[in-house]
């Protein structure tokens, strides 16, 4: 979804963290540092986008070097209720797909 | 340094290390000399075997304790200030009478020796070690004390006189304590004495009065040893060399800790008799014989007939204190074990059971043991200051526990606040008073306290100064500047106070309320996206908005004063919040949506509003603050589309197919049963007739009814509905007029609603989740005319039919489960299943 986007009632949204407040309690994707990614509902942020998500399914990319080819595997997780540091937090992003 | 020079001023190599080398520049007689000032440790080399020429050397010193000749004068200096010191006793006496009476007659043989020459010119404050205590006794223990005026070629000026008998009777003579004797001077009276005193020797064991219970006869000994302790200590001159022959190092230690200094009786062995119980004491085995004591710490045994006292007497003072309290954590063994030859006249069975108990006894006692391995480490002084650091803390950190619901308690911890509010209820009292809280937390650690020590008074203390403390900790809190900030004057900034509550800021960024300073040169060019993403978004910011006028509600009414008295003039708080009140809730009112033009193109902003999770949750929320009539324009609404909810929209069902909804729309059926439906029952339960016609009417107007009955939440609505109309009938509340208009609505209703009425039900026969069905069927049952009955019956005969074959196939529970359902309508139109049987 587009940041900024100036709705009929932009009065609420003032910030970027404004953004993320419309995500509250929806399936969100994030994006985490260390190849990981993040899929799960938004019940809480601060303002160092420390997250608490739950119903999470975390995905982990990991690349095989021992293979010559290079492949990437992935690893998924899923978690009850999960928080997140906010230091490792890359993208947040609605879930679009629904 | 690794030149190599050797620096021979440097003690240990090459010289002689003068033990008193310090005493000499100690006149001062507020100092006390310390033992471990003065002992060289040589004592510990000592061979033992080279005593039998003591004699040779000392003279026959072995069982003399004759009184001194006057020409010896050990006291004239201290007679000099003997009056004051006398006072100084006196005041001593008064300030701590109790222990002094029990003052250890028993040590006086040696006390002579050792407070003389030691400790005695400790002040006060200092209880260890003043020497006053001996003059408690001194009738009894004159002869004995006599000996000190041998050893004592006193390097202070201020010999306490020993024996108050004896000692003020030598005032006269010259001062000569100032100058060192000679060795061969102090050899020389000694030997005199030790014959005017050998007949005299015999007669001293008696007078032990008042030294307490444990060994009556044993503090008789010491008066052979004393003297040879005394030695080393009191002929400062011949000190190093008389040691090795005789000293024992040892007993210098350990009279260091208790006999030497006087005061320690007061506060070391006197603990532990006032701990043990009197009938404990005797039933401790004396560790001694009566007779020729061993040269080995005489003084210690004497001094510690117990086995506490006796550790407590190899430690320093601290360690005797911890001793003191580990102790305290075996209360009444020595009773509890029974003597052996009790053991032998008890029966088998007895025997067997004491065993048993002996085990117990001994593994609880490990325990016990285990646990109050560290005790004691902790005084509770200690501990008392501990938790009132920390109850400060909590108290500076939490704020004032009385001010529940202010602005400060609610943004220092606003979900606890609205918890416990929430919780008031179920508790006695919320709101505690600090003097409670305070009380509450303290009584514990008052009366464990109070288990511990027995002095009573201690505990009480510790509360009343924690208490206070923690007054005086609220007190501070409460007067703490608000701002975080400080300006110094001078200074070209501002100094920010932080904690770990509130960190100090490093970016202060002032947020405009409007919102639209922030630059958006970018976004406001751009054009409007379309479509969908417009709508979630504003849906979403709607909901938003809602939430936050909701919390400003929540919390206006959280702080709303009481509602005046009927005749009284509302202040003007109570108005000016009714106001602020009214305008949210306007404002909640216009972020709800409800009144956004009803369009055929797009979904209605409020269908769209509640069809997201936190939408539908936000609803009984909603529903708590606005009128009757918002409410009732909510139900409208939702009626109005009620095909288009998103718990209708994709959620019909096919009756012969499996239920195919996926997970989401599951969820979101389930959310808006549990949050919006009670909302609208309940709405609906206290409408009139004439609203639930008009609500019936708006489905038949404008709804695909066909899509509606087909899903769950739209039978649900209709049942709410219908069952709502027969409550009134039968309740007899409507009158004619609006009863007929209820019919024709019904009739109506029923007959859109009949092609419809055999696909209602959801998936097939063996699904069992059409319990809802069968209520809604019951609802239209009772109130369809006989000829509607039929109709229905026929429309949902198959399925009844179904079912109640099923049934036969099922386990009994199951079948009646299922057989119930289907009687929910077969009895509203006066049927059962039984006669289908």
């Amino acid at each position: 979804m587009a940041e900024g986007e100036e709705g009929p009632a932009a009065g609420s949204v003032s910030e970027p963290l404004d953004l993320v407040r419309l995500l509250l309690d929806e399936v969100v994707f994030v994006k985490l540092r260390g190849d990981r990614e993040l899929k799960g509902r938004l019940h809480a942020y601060d303002s160092h986008m420390n997250l608490v998500l739950g119903d999470v399914i975390e995905t982990i990319y990991v690349v095989d070097d021992d293979d010559d080819d290079d492949e990437i595997r992935t690893t998924t997780k899923k978690s009850e209720m999960l928080f997140v540091r906010g230091d490792s937090v890359v993208l947040v992003s609605p879930q679009t797909s629904s | 340094m690794a030149s190599g020079s050797h620096n021979t001023a440097a003690p240990g190599f090459g010289q002689t290390y003068d033990p008193f080398a310090e005493l000499s520049h100690h006149d001062d007689i507020d100092e006390a000399l310390d033992f471990e000032d003065t002992y060289d440790g040589l004592g510990e080399q000592l061979d033992e075997g080279d005593d039998a020429f003591n004699d040779d050397t000392f003279g026959d010193t072995g069982v003399s304790n004759a009184p001194v000749g006057k020409d010896f004068d050990f006291f004239g200096q201290t007679a000099k200030v003997s009056d004051a010191m006398e006072e100084e006793h006196q005041r001593f006496t008064r300030q701590q009478p109790v222990p002094k009476s029990t003052q250890p007659a028993a040590f006086q043989g040696y006390d002579t020796g050792y407070s003389a020459g030691y400790s005695y010119h400790q002040p006060a404050p200092k209880p260890a070690r003043t020497g006053y205590e001996k003059y408690k006794q001194p009738e009894p223990v004159s002869e004995l004390q006599v000996d000190a005026s041998i050893w004592g070629t006193a390097p202070r000026k201020t010999h306490t006189p020993v024996a108050t008998t004896q000692a003020p009777a030598q005032p006269s003579a010259p001062p000569a304590s100032r100058k060192m004797m000679s060795l061969e001077e102090v050899e020389a009276s000694m030997r005199a004495q030790a014959k005017a005193h050998a007949a005299a020797q015999p007669v001293q064991p008696s007078p032990q009065p008042t030294y307490g219970a444990p060994e009556p006869q044993v503090p008789a000994q010491p008066v052979q040893y004393p003297r040879q302790e005394s030695f080393e200590h009191h002929q400062p001159q011949a000190q190093v060399d008389n040691r090795h022959p005789q000293g024992f190092p040892p007993n210098d230690y350990q009279q260091m800790a208790q006999g030497g200094p006087h005061g320690h009786p007061v506060t070391i062995l006197q603990r532990p008799h006032s701990k043990h119980t009197p009938s404990a004491e005797p039933s401790v085995p004396s560790p001694m014989p009566h007779q020729h004591q061993p040269s080995i710490a005489p003084t210690q045994i004497l001094q510690n007939p117990s086995r506490d006292a006796a550790r407590m007497g190899m430690g320093m003072p601290a360690q005797a204190h911890q001793a003191h309290q580990a102790q305290g954590s075996f209360p009444g063994q020595p009773q509890v074990i029974p003597q052996a030859s009790q053991l032998s006249q008890l029966s088998e069975q007895e025997k067997a059971a004491f065993v048993e108990a002996e085990a117990r006894r001994a593994k609880r006692n490990h325990k016990i043991f285990a646990m109050s391995k560290d005790n004691g480490l902790m005084t509770p002084q200690d501990k008392s200051f501990i938790t009132r650091i920390q109850l400060q803390q909590l108290v500076s950190a939490t704020g004032d526990p009385n001010e529940h619901g202010t602005d400060a308690a609610l943004a220092e911890d606003f979900y606890y606040q609205v918890l416990s509010n929430l919780r008031a209820g179920q508790r006695p009292n919320p709101n505690q008073p600090l003097t409670n809280f305070a009380q509450t937390y303290l009584f514990q650690t008052g009366s464990r306290h109070g288990g511990l020590r027995r002095h009573g008074r201690g505990p009480e203390n510790h509360v009343q100064r924690m208490e206070q403390q923690v007054q005086r900790a609220v007190e501070a809190a409460k007067n703490k500047p608000k701002n975080k900030q400080l300006v110094i004057e001078g200074s070209l900034g501002k100094i920010s106070f932080s904690n770990a509550k509130t960190p100090k800021p490093l970016l202060n960024i002032k947020r405009t309320d409007s919102g639209s300073d922030a630059p958006r040169a970018g976004s406001s060019h751009r054009p409007q996206a379309t479509g969908n993403i417009a709508d979630k978004k504003a849906a979403l910011r709607d909901i938003e908005n809602v939430y936050l006028t909701l919390m400003k509600m929540e919390d206006l009414v959280r702080n709303m004063p009481p509602p005046p008295q009927p005749n009284v003039q509302p202040d003007q708080e109570f108005i000016d919040k009714q106001v602020e009140y009214e305008r949210l809730i306007n404002q909640l009112w216009n972020d709800l949506k409800v009144h956004e033009p009803i369009s055929t193109s797009t979904v209605h902003p409020f269908i769209n509003f509640i069809s997201y999770p936190k939408g539908k949750k936000v609803i009984p929320r909603v529903f708590r603050h606005i009128s009757p009539k918002q409410r009732t324009t909510i139900l409208t609404m939702i009626i109005v589309h009620l095909d288009q909810l998103d718990v209708v929209r994709g959620a019909q069902v096919h009756t012969g197919e499996p239920i195919t909804l996926n997970a989401a729309t599951r969820e979101s059926i389930e959310l808006f049963s549990m949050a919006v439906m009670p909302s609208l029952f309940q709405l609906l339960n206290e409408s009139e007739l004439d609203i639930v016609t008009g609500v019936l009417g708006l489905i038949i107007q404008g709804i695909k009814v066909d899509l509606v009955a087909r899903t769950r939440i739209g039978v649900s609505m209709l049942t709410m509905i219908l069952s709502r109309a027969e409550l009134i009938k039968q309740a007899g509340q409507a009158n004619d007029q609006m009863w007929q208009q209820w019919v024709a609505t019904f009739n109506q209703f029923f007959n859109i609603l009949e092609p419809t009425l055999p696909n209602i039900f959801p998936g097939t026969v063996t699904s069992g989740e059409d319990i809802y069905v069968w209520q809604f069927l019951a609802a239209i049952g009772i109130g369809a005319s006989p000829d509607e009955q039929q109709r229905l019956v026929l429309a949902v005969k198959d399925r009844v039919m179904d079912t109640v074959g099923l049934a036969k196939t099922l386990p009994a529970d199951m079948a009646k489960e299922r057989l119930d359902n289907v009687n929910l309508f077969m009895r509203s139109i006066g049927l059962d299943v039984e006669l289908l049987n």
